[in-house]
């Protein structure tokens, strides 16, 4: 074991830094709208711009090919620079699902059309995998596509999708075959959002705002050249998708979680409770504000270990879902007490997260525990794959 | 920066793994075995130089590091392995004396854990001692027993024996240091690891088997949920301890912080997975016959020394961490 980094990695950090010190945003992402979509266009282009784009992504496909070691000491620069961290922006889907997915199953036309323009921020991407009767059972979706000769013509209703209302297309899950069940006669298709019978509503969460919708498809058609993967074969593509975002999707949440504890330290030296005293000097919120420091040194070191096993075997594992359950876990205890830290000021909340970041942090953090697989889902998935237990079902 | 065990650090891991399995299995605690190493074990281990892991060539040991250390006691921890192994590693990197230090290295001599309790002192592991070795961050000092009086009391952790003590005398060797304390607590955390590893182990193999309602236990969610809930503790405080070993090895300025963060992971997950793992097992879970309880009255023992809960945090909240 070894906790030094090589000349190259530290040329790479020190590249990194200087780079985002002359170019991120100097101001803040705005918190929703077009204003939003905006700022996260702009910034994608400048990321692509000066070579900063696809981390992730093989070189061959137009991105860095870096290292899991290297893509955090990306991250950690991000943060420290206080650039856009990924996981609030709308590229994100692109980013981390469709670009991957499209790389492992896409033929290369949908190669060449899709991935220069998602690196570039031409594209944005949305998920339409979760349905009104199909979130932590994916397989239950009903969403129906017809195929009508060169087309699937698509009836039915998509749920929770983040940025519906900004994105140029959608990783559309389906059932091609009526006859059915489960996980077979699914496909998963890139499907443009300007298609013709396509409606939006946005769905107001407990965070007032809209960042979630309510996708409707009313005899949409469809070219079958969009399909990815094969058609009936959906399963296999989701799932590529969804290995990705368990894996090395989380970084940026992980290490931001460390910054943030920081943050919370800072807070409760210079916030007086309802008795005059700082909160730190009360030796509940001090002991809880170090057990959750703790908790996010284990989560760098959880991601440090994580990235070692991962180079070694070439792929991301299940325990991305243990990770995703302490992280959740942790952003969960730490917004909640900052609650108790903030006092009246946590109740004072517009909605609006620029005015009271910490509110709007405390009432996300049920967005994360249920988003991109549901707390009780990650613990199934670590029964099964890292325990090995018979299965629940 | 490579944060997984790999090469040498693996073949010492499973020859350590081969020999504690052989050496002092778990079972020996059903066996009527005594509390302690017995002087025979103790020569055993001595001579195969598990105590002197992480003391320099120089000074008569292996000149490896805290990281073989680390995966040397997890291993311990695993079979509920006594406490006094551990010290007896301590005093020998205590130790500047050329003799002394070869007795404590070969193990011909023992050495207990003392822990100051109020006027007097608690004596963890020394039935067999003839030295008491004291341990705070500041440094470590190795009193003589012989003139020492000794009262045994019962002992709730059947791996260990636990004796009141007055009259220690004075250090017939002394450490300045924090060298000391830090391979305790690399040690402490490694074994509450290995216990917290061994009670998930157990769980999960009796959940394939056990059946109830027509199906095994491990096929209901109630108890699934609660075994990835210990996978997850464990794999931070394992994640943790190998930062923090590493550290050590490495000499970092933040070294300390890593440290306290991992023997605090470390008690924690111990205490969930050993106070689950009875749980979850059902009646059979409180018998004598099972390990189940001797993982739990061990981790309750450990995860007391080289930093309980309170003293960690109080330190932790204001420690700065490097990249």
């Amino acid at each position: 074991m070894d906790l030094r980094y090589s000349d190259e990695d530290r040329a790479f950090r020190a590249r990194a830094r200087e780079w985002l010190a002359a170019n991120a945003p100097k101001t803040p992402r705005p918190p929703d709208g077009p204003e939003a979509e905006r700022f996260d266009r702009d910034w994608q282009k400048k990321l692509f711009d000066g070579g900063w784009a696809g981390v992730a992504w093989p070189t061959d496909f137009g991105g860095l090919g870096l290292s899991g070691l290297q893509q955090v000491i990306w991250y950690e620069e991000l943060s420290r620079a206080h650039a856009p961290a990924l996981h609030v922006s709308t590229t994100y889907v692109a980013q981390m699902h469709a670009g991957p997915t499209l790389i492992a199953r896409g033929t290369d036309e949908q190669k060449a059309f899709h991935l220069p323009r998602i690196l570039s921020g031409e594209s944005i991407w949305c998920q339409g995998f979760s349905e009104p009767g199909a979130g932590s059972d994916l397989a239950a979706l009903r969403t129906s596509g017809r195929v009508e000769g060169g087309e699937i013509v698509v009836n039915g209703a998509k749920m929770w999708t983040t940025a519906a209302a900004h994105a140029d297309y959608m990783e559309l899950l389906i059932r091609t075959d009526p006859d059915s069940q489960r996980h077979k006669g699914l496909t998963w298709i890139a499907f443009d959002m300007k298609s013709p019978g396509v409606d939006i509503k946005p769905i107001r969460t407990m965070l007032l705002d809209d960042h979630v919708n309510m996708v409707f498809f009313d005899e949409v058609r469809v070219p079958i050249s969009a399909v990815v993967g094969e058609v009936n074969g959906g399963w296999s593509t989701a799932m590529a998708t969804l290995s990705f975002e368990r894996g090395l999707g989380f970084i940026a949440d992980q290490l931001e979680l460390f910054e943030k504890v920081g943050r919370a330290i800072e807070l409760a030296k210079k916030t007086r409770g309802a008795d005059g005293r700082p909160a730190i000097e009360d030796v509940e919120i001090a002991r809880k504000l170090a057990a959750i420091k703790a908790e996010t040194m284990a989560i760098r070191s959880m991601t440090l270990a994580d990235i070692a096993e991962t180079d070694r075997t070439g792929m991301p594992g299940p325990k991305g879902s243990m990770m995703k359950l302490k992280v959740t876990a942790t952003h969960k205890a730490l917004t909640k007490l900052v609650s108790d830290i903030l006092g009246w000021g946590f109740f004072e909340f517009d909605g609006d997260r620029d005015n009271n970041p910490w509110t709007h942090d405390f009432l996300w953090s049920w967005v994360f525990s249920i988003a991109g697989g549901s707390n009780e889902i990650q613990r199934e998935i670590t029964a099964d794959r890292v325990l090995e237990l018979p299965r629940s079902r | 920066m490579y944060l997984a065990p790999e090469g040498e650090e693996l073949e010492i891991a499973t020859a350590a793994a081969d020999f504690i399995a052989d050496a002092l299995p778990i079972a020996r605690l059903h066996e009527g075995s005594r509390p302690d190493m017995s002087p025979e074990l103790r020569t055993s281990l001595g001579e195969m130089g598990w105590f002197a892991l992480a003391l320099p060539e120089d000074a008569g040991g292996s000149g490896l590091s805290a990281i073989e250390h680390a995966l040397f006691f997890r291993e311990i921890g695993r079979q509920c392995g006594p406490l006094d192994v551990l010290v007896q590693a301590l005093a020998a990197n205590c130790v500047q004396d050329d003799d002394l230090s070869a007795a404590l290295i070969a193990g011909e001599q023992g050495v207990g854990l003392l822990v100051a309790d109020g006027e007097r002192h608690r004596l963890i592991g020394a039935l067999d001692a003839r030295y008491g070795l004291a341990v705070s961050p500041q440094g470590a000092a190795l009193h003589d027993l012989a003139g020492a009086t000794i009262d045994f009391r019962p002992a709730l952790d059947p791996a260990n024996s636990l004796a009141v003590v007055s009259d220690i005398g004075s250090a017939v060797a002394t450490s300045e240091g924090a060298r000391v304390w830090q391979l305790g607590q690399v040690g402490a955390a490694a074994m509450l690891l290995g216990l917290a590893e061994a009670a998930l182990d157990l769980i999960v193999e009796y959940a394939k088997v056990r059946e109830t309602f027509g199906k095994p236990i491990g096929s209901w969610q109630a108890v699934r949920h609660v075994c990835a809930d210990m996978a997850v503790a464990n794999e931070g405080a394992r994640a943790q301890l190998w930062y923090a070993a590493t550290a050590l090895k490495e000499g970092r300025g933040d070294a300390t912080a890593h440290l306290d963060a991992a023997k605090h992971l470390a008690n924690e997950a111990a205490q969930f997975a050993t106070d689950s793992t009875i749980q979850l097992h059902g009646g059979i879970g409180v018998t004598d016959e099972h390990d189940a309880h001797l993982l739990m009255k061990h981790a309750a023992l450990l995860s007391r020394l080289f930093g309980e809960r309170n003293a960690l945090l109080a330190d932790l909240l204001h420690a700065e961490l490097e990249d």
